[in-house]
């Protein structure tokens, strides 16, 4: 059974025409009869799967759906229609530290980014020295997320989202935090985060990283799959496009 | 539950986060409704405390309308807000939103628990004894707690769609507000007003806790009646409104 199994899905946004964005034009509009619902295609039939050891790589140009396409994933945005069923915990690795908080501590947002990982927070807490310590931000645990850099607060969240080992890995563009040392070092807990049998799906504008480590590509364009099968072929088909 | 942990979280941050960067931090919350009681208390004890039924003090009873009328409207707009203003977390990790919007009221109810403790003071210097029907005041705070994460999960929507639902509902809580006998007697104003008061929801709500907290009101079966089926309402009402409309919701987050 694969971990990761997505059939026919779509997805559309209802979108009000002229946007009233506040009750007062909404009831205007509404009374001159102009509200309009435009309903905008976001994903169209997509379907594919993701086994164990898997890392599938999303290709397309912005708005193609990828971002769309993870939040599905990921459970935050239902599908309209079709189902996309993830089997085990989900790691989303889609825009790091989203959670976190400028006047909580840096201990205090490990602690909060974890919980709503839906990790386990004693556990978690055994380990936020050792997070703190991984991402070079030790002496500094204590302090307000405020007073980080923002190199740090990268790599605090890179820390904490890579610190538990999940079935499903959700991976948006964030090979590449902090510097050169750190940039190294996260990149080797990634692989090793992918190769230790984890379903992966990579969204990346780095082809490089695609054939790299991706074992399957599949290229979005106007919500609709464009293409799906082995990395070179189908990296190759999008670059001379 | 499996939310336990992060709700708690959540509600300690809420509770925290306010006063982070003041001197007495979390104090304030105890400062608060003194200040405000106080301020009010100087200016219309002269006009209603005689108005009040003998045995029953001026000060505690506008303290408790103060606490409660303070968890309403801070637990409502904060439950109503927090969806939206953690739509980053919510667009990205699955969370069931309502946590965020119960979480919201339970801060509001831990200020409000936190509030007894100066009220508790304020009635011992004005003489007006605690009632032993004190533990009913758990009651009343955790149907005021759904009353407000209900009510709040519904607006939430409405938060995320319209920006000017804000402002509506700050005039809707004033009013609602002055319609609540908070630092008047009911029997200062006409009929009308009356019943206009009797029909406030949150009447009832303030009737009982002033009652079972120091004997200070006289609630009738109505009140609890009253105060059941609003509660229950309003948590079907949110769950009903957040289940429809979230899907096509949060996409605009």
């Amino acid at each position: 059974m694969p971990v990761i199994d997505v059939k026919n899905v779509n997805v559309t946004y209802r979108v009000l025409m002229n946007k009233s964005s506040s009750l007062k034009e909404l009831f205007r509009d509404a009374v001159k009869g102009k509200t309009r619902v435009i309903d905008y295609v976001a994903l169209q039939d997509v379907s594919f799967t993701v086994d164990k050891g898997e890392v599938v790589a999303i290709l397309g140009r912005n708005g193609a759906g990828k971002s769309t396409l993870l939040k599905v994933l990921a459970g935050v945005l239902p599908p309209t229609q079709g189902v996309s069923k993830v089997n085990g915990k989900i790691a989303p690795m889609i825009e790091l530290g989203a959670g976190f908080h400028p006047e909580m501590t840096g201990a205090e947002n490990v602690l909060f980014y974890s919980a709503l990982m839906g990790r386990d927070v004693k556990r978690v807490k055994a380990r936020t020295a050792a997070i703190g310590e991984w991402a070079g931000v030790s002496d500094h645990m204590d302090f307000p997320l405020r007073t980080f850099s923002s190199g740090m607060v990268a790599r605090l969240a890179f820390a904490t989202a890579t610190d538990e080992q999940a079935e499903v890995l959700l991976v948006d563009e964030v090979l590449s935090v902090g510097d050169a040392d750190f940039q190294a070092k996260s990149k080797a807990r990634m692989h090793e985060l992918i190769n230790s049998g984890a379903a992966v799906v990579l969204v990346t504008h780095d082809m490089r990283a695609v054939l790299e480590l991706a074992t399957k590509a599949v290229w979005l364009e106007n919500g609709h799959v464009k293409m799906i099968g082995n990395p070179t072929e189908v990296v190759a088909a999008y670059e001379s496009m | 539950m499996k939310y336990a942990q992060l709700i708690r979280l959540l509600v300690n941050r809420e509770l925290t986060l306010r006063y982070k960067r003041s001197v007495i931090g979390i104090g304030w919350t105890l400062l608060n409704p003194v200040l405000t009681s106080a301020v009010l208390w100087y200016v219309f004890s002269f006009v209603f405390a005689s108005r009040l039924p003998s045995g029953q003090q001026f000060a505690p009873y506008l303290m408790a309308g103060i606490l409660l009328n303070t968890f309403f409207n801070q637990g409502l707009m904060q439950s109503a807000d927090s969806i939206a203003s953690n739509g980053g977390v919510l667009t990205k990790i699955y969370v069931p939103p309502q946590i965020f919007a119960i979480s919201s009221a339970l801060a509001g109810l831990t200020n409000f628990f936190i509030g007894l403790f100066p009220l508790a003071i304020v009635c011992y210097i004005s003489g007006q004894p605690l009632a032993w029907t004190l533990p009913l005041v758990l009651v009343v705070g955790i149907a005021l707690a759904l009353l407000t994460a209900g009510l709040g999960l519904a607006l939430s929507i409405m938060f995320i769609r319209f920006d000017d639902t804000r402002n509506i509902v700050n005039v809707l809580l004033m009013i609602l507000m002055y319609l609540t006998p908070i630092f008047y007697p009911v029997s200062v104003m006409n009929s009308t007003m009356q019943t206009i008061i009797h029909w406030n929801p949150l009447t009832s709500y303030l009737d009982i806790f002033r009652w079972a907290f120091s004997n200070n009101a006289t609630p009738t079966l109505f009140s609890w009646v009253y105060m059941s089926i609003w509660s229950i309402f309003a948590l079907l009402l949110g769950t009903f409104v957040f289940r429809k409309y979230w899907p096509r919701t949060v996409a605009m987050l």
